[in-house]
This record gives C-alpha cells, sequence and structure tokens, in this order.
C-alpha cells in the first residue's frame, strides 16, 4: 500500500502569555490511498486541530512544528501561496455542521464551482457540467435543479453529500472528513459512510476520517489512530484496536461507549473528565485517570512502542499482561 | 540596563493595577484624555492665564508665547476662553444626558415594563420626534422658545430621550422574556424585587456605554446649536460660539480652529471610553473570558 | 401629523412673516390670515390641506411666494447630489477601513482604524467645513469657495437636476468640471462622520461573519483571499451594513443645514433652516412631507436589496 501522506512529530501550539500552550504534541502516522484512516478521541484530544494543520487552517496565533510529507512535499514548510494551492486541489476537507459551512447566500452551483474555475481554469459550461457529475455522484436527485438552489433548501444529509461533492471537486488525493455524520439523523448517517466508503475505493481516495464514535470508526475506518490530550496512545487496524484495546485509554473508552464489537458487554465510564490543554497533567496525560497507574507515569512520558507490525501503542503498563497478572 | 528595567517596571505595574476590562490601550487613552477635560473644567479658574472675558491685550494676535493660543476680535485670550469653555460644554451635557436618561430611561422602562398602552404612547411620542431631523427640531425648540443656553439644553434633552427610552426599554424586555427572571417570578418574588436584582444589574453595562457616547453627542449638539446663535450668547466663551466667531474672521484662524479642536478632543475621549467600554460588557466577550 | 406638528409651535406666522409690519399695521395681519386662511378653524385647515395635496398642491411658501412644489423640485436635487456623493465616498472609504480592521482585529492597524473612524464622528461638520475651507479654498485654493457652480458658469440643460450627470449627458465637460470642483469640498465634510459610522458597522458585521464555519469552507477550497472577502464574508456582512447606509443617507439628505449654509450650497437643508425660522407653514410641511417620503423609500430600496443578496428573505 502506497503511503500519500506521513506525518512526523507534528506539534501545533499557542504562544500565551503564560508560556506556550500545547494543543498537539508530537503526533506521528502514515496514510495510505485507497484506505480510510481513522483519527478517534473525545473533545479537547487535538484531533481537528491536527487535521487543520494538514490543511493550513489553523487559527492566527497558532503555531507549528513537525513534518507532513505529501508526495515528497513537506506540506508544514510550504510558502504561503503554494499551501493555499494544495488546499481543495491535493488535500481536501469536510466539516462536522453542513448547514453552517455552506455559505447562505451563494447558489449551489457558485459554491461548486468557484473552486472549479480558479484552481483548474475550468469555462462556466465546463465547471458546470463537472458540477452536475458531482451532484449525480453524491446521488443527489436532480442536480440541474439543485445547481440553481440554495442550502436553506436542501435536508442535513443533502447538504452533507453536497459538501462532500465541493470537496471532491479538483479530485483531491486526499479527503479530511471532520465528524462527518455527528450533526445527522442516524437513519442519514449510514448513507454518508456508504458513500465515503465507495468514493475512497472508486477514486483510490485516501480519507482521513475524524470522529469520537467508536461505531463509525468500526463501520468504516480500516486502520485507527487514537489520540489523547494531544498524543497518540494506540495505533493499529481498527478491529485489533477496537476488539483488543491495549492501551488503558482505548480499553476505557471501547467499555464506556456502544458499539458493535462489544455488543454483549456491561458499559462502564471512565473516571474523571478529560483534561484541557491548559491543564494537561504531567508525566502521561491520562494517569489521573488510569486504573493500571503506576508512580512513573507521573512524571515520564510514555513513548509509543511498537507491538505488532503495524501495531503502536504509548503505555508501559500493558494492561492485557497486568489483568493476567492480576 | 538596570537603571533601564528600573524606570519601566512602574510603569509596567501601574499598567497591571487596571482591572482587566479596562486595560485596552485605547480605554486607558479616552479615559485619561476624559478624565483630563474634567480636571480643567474643574480647575479653569486656577489654571488659565488670563480672564476669559478681559479685553485688555492687542486684538488678533497670532499665537505666541504671551498668548497659547492668540487672541480674538476683542482683545481676550483665546486659551483662557478654551479652557472656561470646557466649564460650560461639559457639566451642561452632562446634565443633559442625565437628565434625557432619566426621562427617556423612566418612560422607556415603565414602556417595556408595563406594555400595553403605555408602550404605545411612549413609542409613538418617541416616533414623533424621531421623524424630524434632529438639527431642525432642536433649532425649532430654540427658535420657538427664544435663544439661551438653557432653552439649548431643553431643546437637546428633548431630541435625546427617545433614544434613551428605545435602548431602556429593549433591555427591559429582554431582560424580562428571559428565562431566568420568568422563573424568579414563577417562584413568587415581588416585582420590584425582581426590578432591583434581576433587570438593573443587567442594564447598567449597556447603558454606561450608551450614557458615554451620549455626552459626547450633547456636546456636539450643543456646539452646533451655539455656532447657529441660538444657544450661549456672548461674551460666554462656549466653543460653538466661538467657532462663529471664528467663521466671521477667517484670517484670524486661530480663534475658530483651537475651540473645534477642543470639541473634537474631548468628544473623542468620550467616544473612545464608550466604544472600549462597550467592548469589555459585551456578553459575548464575558462568556469568552470566563468560558475558555 | 406633519401638520399638526408645525400649528402647535407657538407664534403667530402671520406676525412672524410679516415683521415689522405686524406690530404697525394689524389690518394687513388680517389680511394676511385671511389670505392663508389661517383665520378658519384647524380642522378646516386641514381638510383643505389634505385636499389640495391630492392634486399634488403644497400650497404656497410665504417666503418665496412661490408654491412649495416649485420650491422643493429646485432645492432637493441640490442636496441630492451632495448626499450621494458623500455617500458614496464614506461608503468606499468606510466600508474598506471596516474590512481591514476586522481582518486585522486587536493589532495596530485595528487600533488606528478606531481611533480615526471615532475621530470622524467626534468632529463637528460645521468647524470641518470651516477648516476644510480655509485650507484648500483660502490658502490653497485647490477648489472654490461657495456654490454649486462658479458664477460665471451656466447650469447644463435640466435632466436630473444634478449638475454632475445633467452636464455629462450634455457633452458639457467643463462644466461638468466645475461642478466636481464645488461638490467635492461638502461632500467630503458630509462624508466624515459617516465614513466613521461605516467603519464601526462594517467592522463588527464582518467580525461576526467571520465566525462562521464557511469561511473556513471557502479557505478550504484555496481561493485567494481576495475572493472569500469580497465573495463570501462582504455578502454575507451586507445586510446591517445595508440599513446603516440607508438610514445615513436619509440623515444626509434631510440634515445638511450647518454644511449647506457654510458652502452657500442651495438645497434642502438651507430651505427647511429658513421656513423653520420664519415659521414659513406650508414650507415646513412640504419639508416634513419630503422627510417622511425620502426614509420611506429609503427603506423600500433596502428591504428590495435584502432580498436580493439574501436568497433566504421572502419578498411580501
Amino acid at each position: 500500500m502506497k503511503t500519500l501522506l506521513s506525518v512526523r512529530d507534528l506539534r501545533v501550539w499557542l504562544d500565551t502569555a503564560r508560556g506556550p500552550l500545547s494543543i498537539v504534541d508530537g503526533v506521528s502516522f502514515d496514510i495510505s490511498a485507497g484506505q480510510v484512516f481513522g483519527l478517534a478521541g473525545e473533545s479537547g484530544s487535538g484531533k481537528t486541530i491536527t487535521a487543520l494543520a494538514l490543511l493550513g487552517l489553523l487559527p492566527a496565533g497558532a503555531r507549528t512544528g513537525g513534518s507532513a510529507i505529501l508526495d515528497g512535499r513537506d506540506l508544514m514548510t510550504m510558502r504561503t501561496a503554494q499551501r493555499r494551492r494544495t488546499r481543495g486541489r491535493e488535500v481536501a476537507m469536510v466539516f462536522q455542521d453542513p448547514m453552517s459551512s455552506l455559505h447562505p447566500m451563494l447558489t449551489i452551483e457558485r459554491q461548486l464551482t468557484e473552486h472549479l474555475r480558479y484552481q483548474l481554469g475550468m469555462s462556466r459550461k465546463e465547471a458546470d457540467e463537472r458540477a452536475v457529475e458531482l451532484l449525480t455522484e453524491v446521488r443527489i436527485p436532480n442536480p440541474e435543479a439543485a445547481l440553481r438552489g440554495h442550502p436553506h433548501q436542501f435536508s442535513g444529509g443533502m447538504r452533507q453529500r453536497i459538501q462532500i461533492a465541493i470537496a471532491l471537486a479538483c479530485e483531491p488525493r486526499l479527503l479530511v472528513a471532520d465528524e462527518p455524520t455527528t450533526a445527522l439523523d442516524v437513519t442519514v448517517q449510514a448513507g454518508i459512510l456508504r458513500l465515503l466508503h465507495r468514493l475512497c475505493q472508486e477514486k483510490d481516495l485516501a480519507v482521513m476520517l475524524i470522529t469520537h464514535d467508536l461505531g463509525v470508526l468500526s463501520a468504516l475506518a480500516d486502520t485507527v489512530t487514537v489520540m489523547y490530550a494531544g498524543r497518540v496512545v494506540e495505533s493499529g487496524p481498527t478491529a485489533q484496536v477496537m476488539g483488543r484495546s491495549r492501551h488503558p485509554y482505548t480499553r476505557g473508552l471501547v467499555d464506556s461507549l456502544p458499539h458493535p464489537e462489544a455488543a454483549d458487554r456491561a458499559l462502564v465510564p471512565i473516571a474523571g473528565e478529560p483534561a484541557g490543554p491548559e491543564s494537561r497533567p504531567a508525566g502521561c496525560a491520562f494517569h489521573p485517570r488510569c486504573r493500571y497507574m503506576e508512580p512513573p507515569c507521573a512524571t515520564a512520558v510514555p513513548p509509543l512502542i511498537r507491538i505488532d507490525d503495524g501495531r503502536e501503542m504509548a503505555c508501559p503498563v500493558d494492561p492485557l499482561v497486568a489483568s493476567l497478572a492480576r | 540596563m538596570s537603571v533601564g528595567a528600573a524606570v519601566s517596571n512602574p510603569l509596567a505595574s501601574a499598567w497591571r493595577l487596571i482591572p482587566g476590562a479596562w486595560r485596552q490601550p485605547l480605554t486607558v487613552v479616552g479615559g485619561v484624555l476624559a478624565v483630563s477635560w474634567l480636571l480643567i473644567a474643574l480647575l479653569a479658574p486656577l489654571i488659565s492665564p488670563y480672564d476669559p472675558l478681559a479685553q485688555g491685550a492687542a486684538l488678533y494676535q497670532a499665537p505666541s508665547a504671551a498668548h497659547l493660543m492668540g487672541t480674538d476680535e476683542l482683545g481676550r485670550d483665546v486659551f483662557s476662553r478654551v479652557l472656561w469653555g470646557a466649564r460650560i460644554s461639559i457639566p451642561l451635557a452632562m446634565l443633559l444626558v442625565a437628565l434625557a436618561f432619566t426621562i427617556g430611561g423612566t418612560l422607556g422602562g415603565l414602556a417595556g415594563y408595563l406594555g400595553g398602552w403605555v408602550d404605545e404612547l411612549v413609542m409613538r411620542a418617541a416616533d414623533f420626534v424621531f421623524a424630524v431631523p434632529t438639527i431642525l427640531l432642536a433649532m425649532a425648540v430654540v427658535a420657538a422658545l427664544g435663544p439661551g443656553l438653557f432653552h439649548a439644553v431643553l431643546a437637546v434633552v428633548l431630541v435625546s430621550w427617545p433614544g434613551h427610552a428605545r435602548v431602556v426599554r429593549g433591555l427591559v424586555r429582554t431582560t424580562m422574556e428571559s428565562e431566568y427572571v420568568a422563573v424568579g417570578r414563577l417562584l413568587g418574588s415581588p416585582t420590584h424585587r425582581a426590578l432591583t436584582v434581576d433587570v438593573l444589574p443587567n442594564i447598567a453595562g449597556p447603558v454606561i456605554v450608551l450614557a458615554a457616547l451620549e455626552i459626547g453627542n450633547a456636546i456636539l449638539l450643543l456646539s452646533a446649536l451655539s455656532f447657529l446663535g441660538l444657544g450661549a450668547r456672548p461674551p460666554a466663551a462656549e466653543w460653538g460660539s466661538m467657532v462663529s466667531t471664528g467663521a466671521e474672521h477667517f484670517e484670524a484662524w486661530w480663534m475658530g480652529d483651537f475651540p473645534g479642536l477642543a470639541i473634537v478632543s474631548v468628544v473623542l475621549a468620550f467616544n473612545l471610553l464608550g466604544d472600549s467600554l462597550r467592548d469589555a460588557f459585551d456578553p459575548k466577550a464575558i462568556i469568552k473570558a470566563r468560558g475558555a | 401629523m406633519a401638520f399638526v406638528l408645525t400649528h402647535l409651535v407657538p407664534g403667530d406666522p402671520a406676525v412672524a412673516n410679516l415683521g415689522d409690519r405686524a406690530s404697525a399695521d394689524p389690518v394687513a395681519v388680517r389680511i394676511y390670515r385671511e389670505h392663508f386662511g389661517l383665520d378658519k378653524p384647524l380642522p378646516v385647515q386641514y381638510f383643505v390641506y389634505l385636499g389640495n395635496l391630492l392634486h399634488g398642491d403644497l400650497g404656497e411658501s410665504e417666503q418665496s411666494q412661490r408654491p412649495v412644489n416649485t420650491d422643493l423640485a429646485e432645492y432637493i436635487p441640490a442636496t441630492a447630489e451632495l448626499a450621494i456623493t458623500s455617500i458614496v465616498l464614506a461608503c468606499l472609504l468606510g466600508i474598506t477601513l471596516g474590512v481591514i480592521a476586522a481582518l486585522n482585529r486587536n493589532r495596530l492597524s485595528d487600533q488606528i482604524i478606531r481611533v480615526v473612524s471615532l475621530g470622524g464622528m467626534s468632529t463637528p461638520q460645521f468647524w470641518l467645513a470651516l477648516v476644510a475651507l480655509y485650507v484648500f479654498f483660502y490658502k490653497l485654493s485647490w477648489v472654490p469657495g461657495s456654490g454649486r457652480l462658479d458664477a460665471i458658469v451656466l447650469p447644463p440643460p435640466h435632466l436630473t437636476g444634478l449638475f454632475t450627470i445633467d452636464s455629462l449627458a450634455a457633452g458639457q465637460f467643463d462644466v461638468f468640471a466645475n461642478s466636481i470642483q464645488h461638490l467635492i469640498l461638502p461632500a467630503c465634510v458630509l462624508a466624515a462622520f459617516n465614513m466613521g459610522l461605516f467603519t464601526r458597522f462594517t467592522r463588527s458585521a464582518v467580525l461576526e461573519v467571520l465566525e462562521n464555519d464557511y469561511v473556513r469552507t471557502a479557505r478550504a477550497k484555496g481561493l485567494p483571499e481576495l475572493t472569500v472577502v469580497f465573495r463570501h464574508i462582504l455578502r454575507a456582512a451586507s445586510p446591517p451594513i445595508l440599513t446603516v447606509v440607508g438610514l445615513a443617507f436619509g440623515n444626509v439628505m434631510t440634515g445638511t443645514v450647518l454644511v449647506e449654509n457654510i458652502f452657500s450650497w442651495p438645497g434642502i437643508g438651507q430651505y427647511s433652516y429658513r421656513s423653520a425660522t420664519a415659521l414659513d407653514l406650508p414650507a415646513i410641511v412640504g419639508v416634513m412631507l419630503f422627510v417622511a417620503i425620502v426614509y420611506i423609500l429609503v427603506n423600500m430600496v433596502v428591504d428590495i436589496l435584502y432580498g436580493v443578496i439574501d436568497p433566504r428573505v421572502q419578498l411580501a
């Protein structure tokens, strides 16, 4: 499987009056074409910021470090103008709430074609034809009429499909989807997920799926990387990470949330609250809430160690071993 | 190096003494400027080099060391007259805003609180005033009552009260419709208690902001009326009428320019203050500051 | 309503208009009153007036001895020319500064723009007019001092009453140049306050829009920043800006007394000032009618524009 994007030690921090505030603290992963890469974690884990950093859409004042190599070029060190050209064209993003992510006053046609015409130099006619193609691909009925409409005339699910169409317009290599189904009804979610799956397969598209919903992950993601407090705690093939989790946090997540892999077990919530960037504990960020905590956990940041082929996790205390011993 | 550090520290620590919301540079500038003018208004008799009415010096003198802003057509020192002008414009403007706010605020508050025909009546009266261009209405009122500073003040109060009324009415209405007031009433707290405890603290912020901005407007209107000869009468040292006299003696630019600059400076001070405070009192900003 | 208000103003218009003669000659006063129907009871006067109104007759101005209609038709275009120019100037400068301030929030440029805009709103127009005249006319002689055209220049053939447009239409470029010269200074003075106002409103409207996700989407498409600003941000921010521009236009059309006075601009401002101080009732009522119509028209135009800009708005 060819690696499309290689992220190494990505860091995002804010310079505040009280010193640098770390939001993403050294995250590394690889994404391959034709695969769905899942990025999981609760709110505040830094997963959305990671995605925004890759696209260069961080708010002013945010500083970055590390590298993200796409096709031999490092996204993080590119000049602004170059970076801007990769957006929409090589890396595209779909956001959580399709109602607020689409401009309420512009026609669908405009929103679909403006970057087609700017980035690819298409004429109006060519762009419109492509727009109809795109709408058909995402299964919007009556595409020609839809072009003349405005976002408020469509349902939530359709708006999300339109957003996906917009993202795919210039045929990007990587599609980042930030909580694509969270704002939608359950009945509509499945449709969107199927759509993403199909597009991934048919177009050899790399999809980065960001979500906290384990059900979505197990349905769609080929690999999962779990983040907590700005760091990666575990990664590997979805079935293994979710079915046989090794890191205490992942175990806690799997045990506390309903999902197909654990249909027969009782739900056990994780004690405590996730820490925001201002109040990250020293050492392993999860240690105050961890059942398997040992003294070293409070001082040393556990490194990411490789357990099997394609699996990594960051905990010196292996829960499987520990639970066997007890 | 250590001397530099010692000098910069007092400024830095003084800066930190200012409470959070007020720490914006523009607020401080506005505040300092406004306070300076208030002090000038207070201390003018002590600090002006000459008596503003004294006609001793040579006429039409350009600014010089002896007369910082020159002399006017009757040999009076312009600088002293400008300083004394603050004693007319600023207190009158504050009085005016206080009056307009009391009348407008009470009427607006009653309209918002009681609703019904009271509301209708007050709003109709306000619409009446809004229908006429401000300057014209003020001019008409003064023309009808006869020129003079007191009548000018009345005219501006008449023109300004609806603005206050509308704001207070809106604030009262939104606060009353907010859920926690409804809950308070359900729980049976008496109406006037609800008023003082729930409604008033919420409207205090925006009202203060409005008052600061209105002082600036009041000064502008008062000086405009005086400029037209409908407000202060000579030989009173009022900025607007001084500009008017200055217009008649175009060559002696210092006669009209300095009073005008004084107006700009005072109004700008209060506008800066009001504008920055508005940002500080903005509910969204407060939520952001607390919740982040 | 306009009618009632003017009659509420104390002071006998007959006496005011006849001035000294009134005190000397009670007969003259009586004839005057009869001529203008002032001796009839108030309700009768009102109905007579309404009747005339429906015929488009606003009565005669006591000052000019002409139908008020004619007066208005002569003075309104002058003010309109001034108002339109000054609003356009204020918009161009104000909206641009407001966008820049919003995009650079809390940085130095934002602070400077805030001070400048508040400065514009803190400057008394009468003083600014005088200073501008002094500097640009008296000292530098860059512009002429008063009126709409030089005394020796004839106005262009009447099309709209706006000398700039009329002279262009007639191909009289020298007249055009001359009218622009006269127009520029008062228009700038009038624009100062509104420039400040528009800057502040644009800034806050744009700041609100910037919080929306669709701005991020537009950037995520790799569009150039200018496109994002104009097509996405400004368009979404225009409703409140439009409202305030409309209101400002109404205010400028109706409140130019001082500036017109100083620049000797023969517009509605001067006309209303003369009418108000002379208690010229038909003229006053005519002016108030004009004011009402201006605001009604402005509101209509703004509503229509809303519907054009925002497809979510239903036009009745």
